[in-house]
């Protein structure tokens, strides 16, 4: 063994090591900036207008588009020689907004000059000052073309900072080959199912679906209807009931034939590679939702950020894209121009009537509590 | 007596990595500890420097199941890594002649597909209607549901797979050191193989076995993907629950602070078995004497 | 001996590398799932892992026709690239020091260097970030190519260390006896005998870059590595092209890891320096003479 003058030495040694390191960092954190929140807000900017030319970034949720050389990205690069940088990394709106705040908060957009954004979370990025005005006046197709039920929604009257990109309805997608009798959410907490179904992540769309069937409207529900919900949801997450929560991998467990039953997407057909699975519209109704385009603050490009909100909305390119991606699309008069089956499909071109007792997507009054509990729900 | 310049050449050597890991591992672990004394939100006007102790407790508190969870699985697959690797890594460094470097290359193989696409292929392999599945139904060796995906087993059985490598190159890197000859002569005084294992190779290769478990037991403990895509609603490890934290919820100083914890837990595993064996031990070499 | 007993004695001798037979394909079974499904015909090129369509080669043909993932892919060789050649750098520096040198606080260094490769990856990627959220550092590609070279020191570190332990000194005394000096020793027989263990380092770094996925997820902001890549489409269905490029990236590493060796070989056949012989550690200079 070393000698006790050796011990001590190295204890000293050891000690200066620590102290050195503990100034190291101490001095690091004094010439350093502060942690995130959010920006000053002073005024919104508004996007300006302008010709559309040079580069165009594009951040939308994979699968939301029809590729290739006759894609509507294709065509409107050859319509407005626009070079356009469509990047598919919207996967969840929480961890898009979690990777991109720091840079937003800073009044920088990553590159990217459109954002597709699921209501809520365009209503958030927009309160915390991330999102750049709009002009009506530099969206003429736009606001000529969008249909009449999308044009003041709750959380942005007037469309002030997002257009529409796609609508769709969350409901359930059953596997009519192995439980053609499921026709409500509550369906699917019975125990004849267990581990063979699945939530969606999002607790917009599950709590809210499983409070509908309680009888509750998510639209001004309280915080406790919310707990409610998420209560019955994670005793059954725990009791082995729900299988997983999912994001859109649900569609890979419909196919693989893991489970019978999904909340999920109306607009997944394309994606689900099972001929038996169907989409159901629940019995207390279905929720609604949009994803929106939205333009951030510190967009290299806004003049062609506008013209391309504005390409889209023409009925043609419109109603190709519809025609790929299967979900509802917010421009009138697609409904002509499409195939005849598709034109007849209730889950793309849904009538009043069909959604009658829908409910469009809400946030609970206290988010960060509520997101809490759900958090708990998710991971049991 | 060696010249100022010369002995200063060792510190040339060491610095550029010693600062990269002093300025990119320890000084973030610091910020990691700080940023769990923050309170607030994002989405209520930011985060504030509060000396904000009570995050800690909260933050154990609110996730024992899931840490005792991570234990659990990380523990089993572990052993389960301990009992397939030994074996392969006692073939391969004794019997495996020409072979000894295929098979090497062969351990550390998996590492080339991307860990998402290979644990993706389990999903696929063990999925509820997959011929294996069905086999291991016929032969009883499936929990209670009769399926395998969604349930422990499979986060176990794919931690086991993804982490294997990390222990059969420490135990193979301490194997190929054994002086074969030590076992011939307990073989001359008359003991049988099975003493002659336990009493002469499995003393002689301890701290190969423990390098390997620490490189095993403490990444499997914090992993997230395996229980992501294997698991389903009752195996949630920690790491899912840190990811979920910065990720999902953007609760920056509740994350922080568990992460901080963990890392506590782990570097006191660490300096324990280094104040036990020594750190060249843990570099799988116990024959040289730190100055 | 009867043929049954004869038969009994033969499985007892062979058990071990009839394990380790299996072992070694019980790794390999993802791969090999990958690779098959790499050929299977979808009808919507999305991944099944069905097989009820038919054989086909057109994802291997149109492997690179996804903007998305070639970009991705750029971008993780571009990274695994970059932060090969910095930690391999760093890190023989490094093991170089910590093997030939005596200086202080080279126990502080070994624990600095090991630490590392013992922490969960999401502690890592969460702890780095917290420091960039700090500072309100963009995250992006050099974020990720700090982190990987981060945890690729400590690999390269171990590798090239255990090499060099290995490494008979006569060698260069013999070339200092010959006058030459030290630079021109280290140039001209210490680095090319050390190649293979440097060469074998980085292609540990790269696999572990190409690879990781929990750090950058953390770190990446919105740069899109391939892992990354892979787990956003994994969502909704992976392009089977994706197969085909995991399935080439393994046989490039394959050929790589056999030039390696080839070398490696070449190398030995030069010099002192050699695997330990079957039967026992010590390498005696008439075997070395011999091979």
């Amino acid at each position: 063994m070393v000698s006790s003058e050796g011990n001590k030495r190295r204890a000293t040694a050891w000690i200066a090591v620590m102290v050195a390191a503990m100034a190291l960092a101490l001095g690091l954190a004094a010439c350093g900036g502060g942690g995130g929140g959010a920006s000053d807000s002073g005024e919104t900017t508004v996007a300006e207008g302008g010709e559309a030319k040079g580069e165009l970034t594009i951040s939308n949720w994979p699968g939301y588009i029809d590729p290739g050389k006759d894609g509507t990205v294709a065509q409107y690069e050859k319509d407005s020689g626009v070079k356009v940088q469509y990047i598919e990394d919207v996967n969840d709106n929480n961890s898009f907004f979690g990777k991109l705040q720091p840079q937003l908060d800073q009044g920088e957009s990553g590159g990217r000059s459109v954002f597709v954004l699921t209501d809520w979370m365009a209503q958030q990025m927009n309160e915390l000052g991330y999102l750049q005005e709009l002009d009506r006046g530099d969206l003429s197709t736009v606001f000529e073309t969008m249909t009449p039920n999308l044009e003041n929604p709750s959380f942005d009257p007037g469309r002030k900072y997002s257009i529409p990109w796609q609508s769709g309805m969350t409901g359930i997608w059953v596997d009519t080959s192995k439980a053609p009798e499921i026709k409500s959410v509550n369906d699917l907490f019975d125990p004849k199912y267990k581990g063979k179904v699945t939530f969606l992540e999002e607790m917009r769309d599950s709590a809210a679906l499983v409070m509908k069937g309680e009888g509750v409207d998510p639209v001004g529900a309280s915080d406790a209807d919310w707990e409610k919900a998420i209560e019955k949801i994670k005793s059954a997450a725990d009791s082995g009931q729900i299988r997983r929560f999912t994001g859109n991998d649900y569609t890979e467990d419909l196919t693989a034939g893991n489970i019978v039953a999904a909340v999920g997407w109306s607009g997944d057909a394309s994606i689900i590679e099972n001929p038996n699975a169907e989409w159901r519209m629940p019995t207390e109704g279905c929720i609604l939702w949009s994803d929106n385009m939205v333009i951030p603050v510190g967009a290299p490009n806004t003049a062609a950020a506008l013209d391309w909100m504005n390409f889209v909305y023409q009925p043609e390119v419109a109603a190709g894209l519809t025609e790929y991606i299967t979900y509802v699309s917010p421009v009138s008069g697609v409904q002509e121009l499409v195939k005849p089956e598709l034109a007849k499909d209730p889950l793309v071109f849904p009538s009043e009537d069909f959604q009658k007792n829908c409910s469009t997507q809400e946030s609970p009054p206290d988010v960060d509590a509520v997101s809490e509990a759900w958090a708990n729900a998710l991971t049991g | 007596m060696r010249s100022w310049k010369q002995r200063l050449v060792p510190y040339w050597l060491l610095g550029p990595g010693l600062l990269w890991l002093l300025f990119f591992f320890v000084v973030p672990m610091y910020f990691m500890g700080e940023l769990a004394l923050y309170s607030g939100s994002l989405t209520t006007g930011g985060f504030e420097f509060t000396w904000a102790w009570n995050n800690f407790p909260d933050a154990l508190s609110g996730h024992t199941e899931q840490i005792v969870r991570s234990i659990f699985y990380a523990g089993t697959a572990t052993l389960l890594c301990l009992l397939i690797g030994y074996p392969l890594a006692y073939a391969i460094a004794f019997r495996s002649g020409r072979y000894k470097a295929l098979l090497l290359f062969a351990v550390i193989a998996p590492f080339f597909t991307t860990y998402l696409i290979r644990t993706i292929a389990w999903k696929t392999i063990l999925s509820d209607d997959s011929p294996v599945v069905s086999v291991l139904q016929t032969l009883s060796l499936t929990p209670g549901d009769g399926r395998v995906l969604a349930t422990s087993g499979a986060v176990i059985a794919g931690l086991t797979y993804n982490f294997l490598p990390f222990m059969i190159l420490p135990l193979y890197a301490n194997l190929e050191r054994l002086d074969l000859r030590l076992v011939e002569a307990a073989k001359d005084l008359y003991s049988s193989p099975r003493t002659a294992f336990l009493k002469v190779t499995l003393p002689l290769t301890m701290p190969g076995i423990v390098a390997g478990v620490l490189l095993t037991f403490i990444p499997a403990f914090g992993d997230y993907i395996n229980a992501q895509l294997l698991g389903g609603t009752g195996q949630a490890m920690i790491g899912n629950v840190i990811q979920s934290l910065y990720l999902s919820q953007r609760d920056y100083p509740e994350a922080a602070a568990l992460s901080f914890l963990m890392m506590a837990l782990i570097l006191a595993i660490v300096l324990a078995y280094i104040r036990f064996a020594g750190t060249e031990a843990f570099m799988g070499d116990e024959d040289e004497e730190a100055t | 001996m009867s043929a049954p007993a004869r038969a009994w004695a033969w499985l007892r001798r062979n058990a071990l590398p009839i394990y380790a037979g299996l072992a070694v394909a019980y790794m390999l079974i993802p791969i090999a799932v990958i690779a098959i499904f790499s050929f299977g015909e979808t009808p919507k090129g999305k991944l099944t892992f069905a097989l009820d369509h038919g054989f086909t080669t057109e994802y291997w043909r149109t492997m690179f026709s996804i903007p998305e993932l070639n970009d991705a892919l750029t971008t993780s060789l571009r990274l695994a690239f970059f932060a090969t050649l910095i930690s391999t750098a760093i890190g023989t520096a490094m093991a170089i020091a910590l093997v030939r040198h005596r200086f202080h606080g080279k126990r502080l260094a070994n624990l600095l260097i090991v630490i590392p490769m013992a922490t969960p990856e999401v502690v890592i990627g969460a702890s780095l970030l917290s420091m960039f959220i700090y500072y309100s550092f963009a995250l992006g590609f050099t974020t990720l190519l700090i982190a990987h070279v981060m945890f690729s020191i400590s690999f390269v570190v171990v590798v090239v260390r255990s090499r060099l332990i290995g490494f008979d000194r006569n060698l260069e005394e013999a070339a200092a006896d010959l006058g030459a000096s030290p630079l021109t020793t280290f140039r001209t027989v210490t680095l090319p005998l050390l190649a293979p263990g440097i060469v074998s380092a980085a292609l540990l770094a790269f696999a572990l870059s190409i690879d990781d996925f929990v750090i950058s997820n953390f770190n990446s902001g919105t740069t899109v590595t391939f892992p990354l890549y892979v787990y956003g489409v994994s969502l909704r269905g992976i392009p089977i092209q994706v197969n085909a490029i995991a399935t080439l990236l393994f046989l490039i590493a394959v050929v790589a890891v056999g030039l390696v060796l080839f070398q490696q070989r070449r190398a030995e056949k030069m010099a002192a320096v050699q695997p330990e012989p079957e039967g026992g550690p010590i390498p005696l200079p008439s075997t070395a003479a011999a091979q």
